[in-house]
């Protein structure tokens, strides 16, 4: 069980280190690195989900690790509350970043080994503080340099803890 | 005889089994074909027509033995190889046609477009478009050297390199009140793009009128053609 303490709440995650073992592993290393803390949810889309673990709150983007295979084909869905891994448009380029789906989002399922079908790896779901996550899916947004859907007010991981 | 349309092949040198598949697709179906009609994406990026890089060559030269042989082309720009420029379509025995050209398609009048300015739901795309369509902008991006265009384009990918891949279902695809809006502008009862690689055909009603989209695919695991004749058209797909 893996919590997320922001400025908005707790959100508590459950990993599924059955179907997406490296992914979740990935995502466990990062916490225990320290790596989430400081970072900002940082595109927030209502209808659709929110984005974080990249940036911190000065929109400096953190260097992370090296990028992991994309375990989108295990059958997990994007659906409303669970997790999966944000990513380039190479399937295989997911580093620490890493969304909420607040919204099924069934086209961002995997449904075929090429670029354009490999779809978002679901790694886990969040098993409590899912009003958090509703909260900060409705705050207000607006561009920021490159970016947009940034909320105007930071969304902020103070800290990510294991227990 | 037929015309055939193709779209999104996003020919690149990591992806040699698309260029195969379209070399056989040149030799074995277009060669009977009065005209094909390339729209866009055809290849992954452009630099300039002063690119030396083989793939370029090998496929101008393809292009032009088809030509030759009495096989009219005709070449639109996409979001990717807009910079295509009229030396390389005549090398490659091609006519540059403008983005929203009408044809007259066996008696029905057809609008040809890429189809990402019919995508006004992405309006961080819209932004850059306007941007890279600009002809000033073209022209001092092409005074550089090769080597920097190279760098730039690099540097672009990157950018859309950002872990933002992932939008919101609706805006990959395209507006349907533009779509209306360019059909109505143009006065046409059919429409053909690409881009969205969403292959399909649509009917819609414009004005208690029976209208058609069709929308062309993108070469995967699967190469794609609209195949116009005097009798329909057919929407083909065949595993490359």
């Amino acid at each position: 069980m893996i919590t997320l303490h922001t400025n908005y709440g707790d959100i508590v995650i459950e990993l599924d280190f059955d179907k997406a073992p490296k992914t979740a592993a990935n995502f466990k290393q990062y916490v225990e690195d320290g790596f989430y803390n400081g970072t900002i949810f940082h595109r927030v889309i209502d209808g659709f989900m929110i984005q974080g673990g990249g940036f911190t709150e000065d929109f400096e983007q953190k260097e992370t690790r090296a990028t992991i295979e994309n375990e989108a084909d295990n059958g997990l869905q994007n659906l409303t509350g669970t997790l999966a891994m944000a990513r380039t448009n190479d399937p295989h380029s997911a580093t620490a970043q890493f969304f909420i789906n607040v919204k099924d989002n069934s086209f961002l399922n995997h449904s075929g080994k090429n670029s354009s079908g490999w779809g978002y790896c679901v790694f886990g779901k969040v098993t409590g503080g899912m009003d958090v996550v509703n909260k900060t899916k409705g705050v207000k947004t607006g561009s920021k340099g490159f970016h947009q859907d940034v909320p105007k007010e930071a969304v902020i991981i103070q800290s990510a803890t294991i227990a | 005889m037929s015309q055939l349309f193709i779209s999104d092949l996003h020919l690149n040198d990591s992806c040699p089994h698309i260029t195969r598949a379209f070399f056989h697709f040149l030799r074995t179906r277009a060669i009977h074909a009065e005209a094909l009609y390339i729209l866009g994406d055809f290849f992954d990026v452009w630099v300039g027509d002063d690119d030396d890089a083989a793939l370029a060559q090998e496929v101008a030269s393809e292009l032009n033995q088809l030509n030759q042989q009495g096989v009219a082309i005709y070449f639109m720009h996409g979001n990717r190889d807009f910079l295509l420029g009229e030396s390389y379509a005549t090398k490659a025995g091609m006519t540059l046609i403008n983005e929203d050209v009408v044809i007259d398609l066996y008696g029905t009048p057809t609008l040809l477009t890429h189809g990402d300015s019919l995508c006004t739901g992405d309006a961080q795309y819209q932004q850059f478009r306007t941007m890279v369509r600009n002809a000033a902008w073209q022209q001092e991006f092409l005074s550089q050297s090769l080597a920097t265009r190279r760098a730039i384009a690099a540097q672009l990918r990157e950018t859309s390199q950002s872990m933002n891949s992932m939008k919101k279902e609706d805006i990959m695809d395209v507006a349907q009140d533009e779509v209306i809006a360019q059909m109505q502008q143009a006065n046409v009862t059919r429409l053909v793009h690409g881009h969205t690689h969403r292959p399909a055909r649509h009917i819609l009603q414009i004005n208690d009128q029976e209208c058609e989209r069709i929308v062309l695919g993108d070469w995967h695991d699967h190469g794609w053609c609209l195949n116009a004749t005097s009798s329909g058209l057919t929407l083909e797909s065949w595993a490359i």
